[in-house]
């Protein structure tokens, strides 16, 4: 990453050989690096047209991969280039390395197959999947957007690599006002869900613990379709939090009255899961975000006792 | 933004004093001294100050966007960066990277009302454009760290965080924005310099607090002696003089 994009532009630098996906900020091609040959995924970015240069969220997806410099699981970010379209505007490549899959398509194709992804499989995706957050935790980084659909994969290695970094920031201690506004619902934690003004590290780990459950059901846990539906269907299985559960709830801003659930046991939604794995998920499902398992700590658990981390 | 200083790429960034001091060729061969770098670098800080005041952003708002500016003339020259146009740049960069984003014709127009000297007259496109040449410039790294909040955390340590400390030290802070000393200390140090400074004022004993501290004091005594020149030189820095710089350009 020493030069950028003064001496090539994008398009003399790669030639884009498909579309591969649509973001709120542009498209993705995968393309050849005509150098090198290599493979790459870039992103294009759309500058604003109502003439307010590069978007902030790009600039915050940018500098935040610049800082989380190396990690095996936080997708690398090659090279940023800035090029012209062909109406002459300004546009910007983010160059990622390839990835060939996601995590929500991986889960699709069990899905469509009928058979279930194996445990050992789920276990390894797991740990990257833990790691990576605990890394970008590690660097005060809130991802808030943690969903299949970001989570990269290579099918060959079963490498996992968190992307999509465009809704994260980096958090201060005492964290401050967050919009909350951000998250896919179904991933959504519940204080998110309920407006709470202060949140953290946890948000992150209720995603981390609802996209578990889905790669061992092959289902959405939390299926909602508005708030309130996504509150309720957690509720139906946490059971309907109250101030013993999870003191200052009823304080939180969008707090109402619900109906009231007993807490369900947790295998009854995920009966596959052997027990060490109930155990962690119940930990990462904790109503009190302080009380939420970390990242780091998630690692350690007794459930990845057996997994075997050397190439991980 | 703020998160983890030291796994940082602000820390791994901070430079030597002579790499700081070093005027580009270009500059130099206009004519440019050591002295009319410093003073156009302080000028252009009190340019972001005044335009941030007009526009109403955050302090940590100016702090990033005059660290990104001094960070631009590490590397770029000032005869083909315009620091009049840089400095607005950089305000505009570092409002959206500190999530307070403030829109182009704002600036463009408070610029206008700030100086009606035609060589500050800078359009939106202008300003769009040298915000994609400073991020090259910067090779977007954007994340900066300050001392303001180590500096909160150290003064209610020291058992000082009454009023009269805290707008003494923040204020002593904000002054070190004028200089370079961010490109050369971490934040931490130079907010401890800040309370060595306040606390020798207001005739405050720190020697055992910074003693538990393990900190290097000669360190703490040089930012703090390099602020007090600062301010001690402080009237020497008159408009003909900046003007006179800023002419060679």
């Amino acid at each position: 990453m020493e030069k950028i994009g003064v001496v090539l532009s994008a398009k003399e630098a790669f030639e884009k050989l498909e579309k591969v996906g649509e973001g709120t900020y542009g498209k993705v091609y995968r393309a050849r690096e005509k150098a090198t040959g290599k493979i790459v995924a870039l992103k294009k970015t759309r500058l604003h047209e109502d003439d307010e240069g590069v978007p902030p969220t790009t600039l915050r997806e940018v500098s935040i991969l610049r800082m989380l410099s190396r990690d095996p699981h936080v997708v690398r970010l090659l090279d940023v280039k800035q090029g012209q379209n062909k109406e002459g505007k300004t546009v910007l490549y983010l160059v990622f390395e390839y990835m060939d899959t996601d995590l929500k398509k991986f889960i699709r194709t069990f899905r469509q197959t009928g058979q279930n992804i194996p445990p050992p499989v789920i276990k390894g995706l797991m740990y990257q999947l833990c790691k990576g957050v605990a890394f970008c935790h590690g660097h005060g980084i809130l991802h808030r957007d943690l969903k299949p659909h970001n989570l990269l994969m290579d099918r060959k290695t079963m490498m996992l690599k968190i992307a999509d970094l465009g809704l994260a920031r980096a958090f201060t201690v005492p964290l401050k006002k967050y919009t909350h506004e951000i998250l896919t619902l179904w991933y959504r934690a519940p204080e998110v869900l309920l407006g709470a003004t202060h949140y953290s590290m946890a948000v992150d780990i209720w995603s981390v613990a609802c996209i578990f459950a889905e790669l061992v059901t092959k289902q959405a846990l939390f299926p909602g379709d508005s708030e309130l539906q996504q509150l309720l269907h957690i509720f139906r299985l946490l059971g309907t939090p109250n101030e013993d559960m999870w003191p200052g709830v009823s304080k939180l801003m969008n707090w109402h009255e619900y109906p009231q659930w007993s807490p369900q046991s947790l295998s009854k939604a995920v009966p596959t899961l052997e027990e060490a794995g109930l155990d962690l998920l119940a930990q990462m499902l904790q109503y009190e975000p302080a009380k939420r398992i970390s990242a780091k700590k998630a690692m350690e658990h007794p459930y990845f006792d057996d997994l075997d981390k050397t190439n991980l | 933004m703020a998160a983890n200083f030291w796994a940082s790429s602000h820390y791994k960034h901070l430079l030597d004093q002579e790499e700081v001091d070093m005027v580009n060729p270009l500059d130099k061969e206009k004519g440019v001294t050591l002295e009319d770098f410093k003073l156009i670098k302080m000028h252009m800080s009190n340019y972001i100050l005044k335009l941030a005041q007009q526009v109403k952003v955050r302090q940590r708002v100016v702090a990033t966007a005059v660290t990104y500016m001094r960070r631009v003339y590490t590397r770029k020259s000032m005869t083909e960066y315009d620091p009049r146009l840089v400095a607005p740049a950089c305000l505009y960069l570092a409002s959206k990277a500190e999530e307070s984003t403030v829109q182009a014709r704002l600036l463009v127009f408070y610029i206008k009302k700030l100086y009606a000297d035609d060589k500050y007259r800078y359009e939106i496109k202008d300003i769009l454009e040298m915000e994609m040449k400073i991020l090259e410039a910067l090779n977007y790294y954007l994340v900066v760290f300050h001392p303001y909040r180590s500096l909160s955390g150290l003064l209610q340590d020291a058992g000082l965080n009454d009023l009269s400390m805290t707008q003494l030290t923040w204020g002593l802070v904000n002054d070190t924005y004028k200089m370079d000393l961010m490109l050369v200390h971490p934040p931490h140090q130079i907010a401890l310099a800040c309370i060595y400074i306040a606390s020798v004022l207001r005739e405050k004993d720190t020697t055992v607090w910074y003693e538990e501290l393990r900190v290097d004091m000669n360190v703490i005594k040089n930012i703090s002696m390099e602020i007090l020149d600062f301010y001690e030189n402080n009237r020497m820095f008159t408009d003909e003089r900046i003007n006179a710089a800023l002419q060679k350009l």
